[in-house]
């Protein structure tokens, strides 16, 4: 077989099962029942809700205690974030800090860097973004033109990202930015800097979404002073450290989660009196859903040995995103006659919600891409 | 996969190139037995590989068997190695034992009257080449094993879309005293569980023979001055293909850790999602084949169609996701998470 393609079985251990009980007993005091749940990770934030969670340990679960982590397991993590989405948990806020700003750093990042933001993470109380795309950069990400010049003590910082999620409420976001002119090797000279997002010369700009919601935004930067302690590792290392996050950012339980609510309103609606076609239909995704699930807690189980699984994380986006992007369209023709008001808002939250689904963190063709690669076909 | 399982699985691969060629398993259609095949696979206990020694078998885990009957299916093996080891499963349940004959198992309508008499009709795949048939029966109310010799049956045969035999039996016998066992009430439930495990561990095997030929096809077909490999629209598609194996390797797995307690909801999961992997991975197999893979030649079809035929063997997609949602519904909607997240 191909490599990337094996999935050898691997099960969450028992120490990482033991938390489940506590995150569940901490979601059912702290989320209001009047709530509309919703299991995409974007959909909705709380930063009352993130500080709740970082009293409880966890945000930041799996880092040093030196820097005020629990050094729990990257499994342990997956039980959290896991049970967080089920749920259909606000975790907005925290999410992008929590998986990937602050592992990052803890790779990449300067000591003075960890002990500045690592602590305040795991607190709750500072949020980061991720500054990648750019107006005229999606999936090409090597073509980004927002640069910085060196100067005394720094570099001053000039262009725009956009679709950055969250810009406009959270503190800093590290941002991909070219630090030395385009050479023939496009993915050199790059480099991750953190910004402060309340710093002389940003500009956030809101878009709304086609929900109507502002969740999203652009951000400018009009000669940005960016000392030179907040360029993330080496300049230059920017594309290596971009790659390496790849693994966890795809095949987290995000990538298929995201429509979980309808599943659980669809049978609420049938549970009284199912037909077997709704069944049928209930089957067919839970079996779906299942066999996701093992699939990530697969990879999980390779991170935590350090493994790399970019084409296996490829995968399973691919296919979770493509199932949850179904999930909708499905129940929506088989649910029942006079469906409830929860039932039909949150059918509708998804629907809405769905096309990003399969375009955030790597659309699907570049998926398609990474996985062809594995196959040996380009 | 452990050493033993990977020797297994090299013994096998050696085995099944040499004796389960093409033409072996054309002619295999075309009625002739592959004798050769498994003799070789019989003498090295690749047959009984994951049967208890004290049951004549190789001594070997379950999951040894389990292997063999999945990458078997990649070379679409036209011998009946897992109607046999589940034939053999359940003649070791009661303390029986496993010899030299070629088993396989029947389905269908079954009774042992007061006489002693076995009277009924079903199906038993590979029969006309099999020694001996194992069936459940019912004796007002009780369930007994039965082991009958082929001779003893009238055998119509017949055969699966794939070619595989699938011969109709009828059964009017007084069977000796010793061919009919008293067992479980559950042992009908337990062999057709134990079916719809192979079957999706034969779906699981030959899906991945079917990515290798499409990926292997695809980089040595050129047209337009290269090989179609190159092309977007052909690396999409078998990105998508390698979507579905791999989905359908992870189910498999499941399947075979299921195995051991016949957990019928991970049984049921793997069969139906394996399914649905049949139908758009055969789908895009054939797209990226062209014309040649629709031809009887080319040997693509003997894994397609075999995966057409056994998606449908022992309840299709459709039968077990209704099991399935059952199963998740009760204890109503706000428990299914918690159902979700006990399948380990």
């Amino acid at each position: 077989m191909f490599q990337g393609l094996t999935f050898e079985p691997f099960s969450l251990p028992e120490g990482a099962e033991a938390i489940r009980a506590d995150v569940r007993r901490f979601l059912a005091d702290t989320l209001d029942p009047g709530d509309l749940p919703n299991s995409d990770f974007n959909a909705g934030d709380s930063a009352e809700f993130s500080k709740k969670l970082a009293e409880q340990g966890w945000i930041g679960m799996t880092w040093p205690k030196e820097y005020g982590g629990a050094g729990k397991s990257f499994l342990e993590r997956y039980v959290v974030t896991e049970e967080l989405l089920a749920a259909g948990a606000p975790v907005g806020c925290h999410w992008i800090a929590d998986r990937q700003s602050g592992p990052l750093l803890l790779k990449f990042g300067t000591e003075a860097q960890r002990q500045q933001f690592l602590p305040k993470i795991i607190s709750g109380d500072i949020f980061f973004s991720i500054g990648m795309s750019e107006p005229d950069t999606g999936s090409d990400l090597a073509s980004i033109r927002t640069s910085a010049t060196k100067t005394e003590g720094g570099w001053i910082l000039n262009g725009s990202k956009i679709w950055t999620s969250y810009a406009h409420t959270n503190h800093y976001m590290v941002t991909l930015v070219r630090t030395e002119p385009p050479s023939e090797n496009r993915h050199a000279g790059m480099s991750q800097f953190i910004v402060d997002l309340h710093a002389q010369g940003v500009k956030v700009t809101g878009i709304r979404n086609l929900s109507g919601e502002e969740d999203f935004n652009q951000v400018f930067f009009d000669d940005v002073f960016i000392p030179d302690e907040m360029v993330v590792g080496e300049p230059g290392n920017g594309w290596e450290q971009v790659i390496s996050e790849l693994g966890y950012e795809r095949s987290g339980p995000e990538r298929f989660l995201s429509a979980f609510r309808v599943m659980v309103e669809f049978a609420r609606e049938i549970e009284q009196n199912p037909s077997d076609e709704q069944l049928a239909l209930l089957g067919k995704l839970t079996a779906h859903l299942v066999t996701l699930r093992r699939m990530s807690i697969t990879v999980a189980g390779m991170l935590e040995s350090g493994k790399l699984p970019i084409t296996e994380a490829a995968l399973i986006k691919d296919l979770g995103n493509t199932y949850e992007r179904r999930v909708p369209e499905l129940v929506r023709l088989a649910a029942v006659n006079n469906p409830s008001r929860r039932f039909v808002d949150t059918l509708n939250e998804c629907i809405l919600h769905a096309p990003s689904f399969t375009l955030r963190g790597g659309t699907r063709e570049i998926l398609k891409g990474v996985i062809a690669r594995g196959l040996g076909l380009r | 996969m452990n050493e033993q399982q990977q020797l297994i699985k090299d013994t096998l691969d050696r085995m099944l190139t040499d004796l389960c060629t093409a033409d072996v398993v054309d002619k295999a259609e075309a009625g002739t037995f592959a004798k050769k095949l498994w003799d070789a696979l019989a003498r090295t206990g690749l047959t009984v590989a994951g049967l208890p020694e004290e049951a004549g078998g190789a001594g070997g885990e379950l999951e040894d068997s389990l292997l063999v009957i999945r990458e078997a299916a990649r070379y679409a093996a036209p011998v009946p190695l897992a109607e046999h080891f589940v034939a053999g499963m359940l003649i070791a349940g009661q303390g029986g034992k496993v010899g030299e004959e070629i088993l396989t198992v029947a389905t269908g309508a079954f009774r042992v009257d007061s006489s002693g008499r076995l009277v009924g009709a079903g199906e038993a795949p590979f029969a006309r080449w099999c020694d001996r048939v194992v069936l459940v029966a019912d004796a007002s109310g009780t369930a007994k094993l039965c082991v009958i010799p082929v001779s003893d049956l009238r055998v119509e045969e017949g055969g699966s879309l794939a070619g595989e035999p699938r011969d109709a039996i009828t059964v009017d016998t007084t069977p000796d005293g010793n061919a009919v066992m008293s067992t479980g009430d559950d042992t009908a439930d337990r062999l057709q569980l134990m079916m719809a495990a192979v079957r999706a561990l034969q779906m699981a095997g030959a899906l991945e023979a079917v990515l290798e030929l499409a990926v292997r096809y695809s980089l040595e077909r050129n047209q337009f001055g290269r090989p179609i490999s190159g092309f977007q629209a052909i690396q999409q598609q078998l990105a998508n293909l390698a979507g579905e194996v791999a989905a359908s390797t992870m189910a498999a797995h499941a399947v075979s850790a299921a195995f051991r307690d016949l957990n019928q909801v991970d049984i049921a999961i793997g069969k139906a999602r394996i399914g649905e992997a049949v139908s758009s991975g055969t789908d895009i197999a054939h797209q990226v084949h062209g014309a040649m893979g629709y031809t009887r030649e080319h040997t693509l079809n003997h894994r397609t169609r075999r995966l057409w035929g056994w998606r449908e063997e022992f309840g299709n997609e459709r039968e077990w996701q209704v099991l399935i949602g059952r199963a998740f519904l009760e204890g109503g909607a706000d428990n299914l998470w918690g159902k979700v997240t006990v399948r380990r």
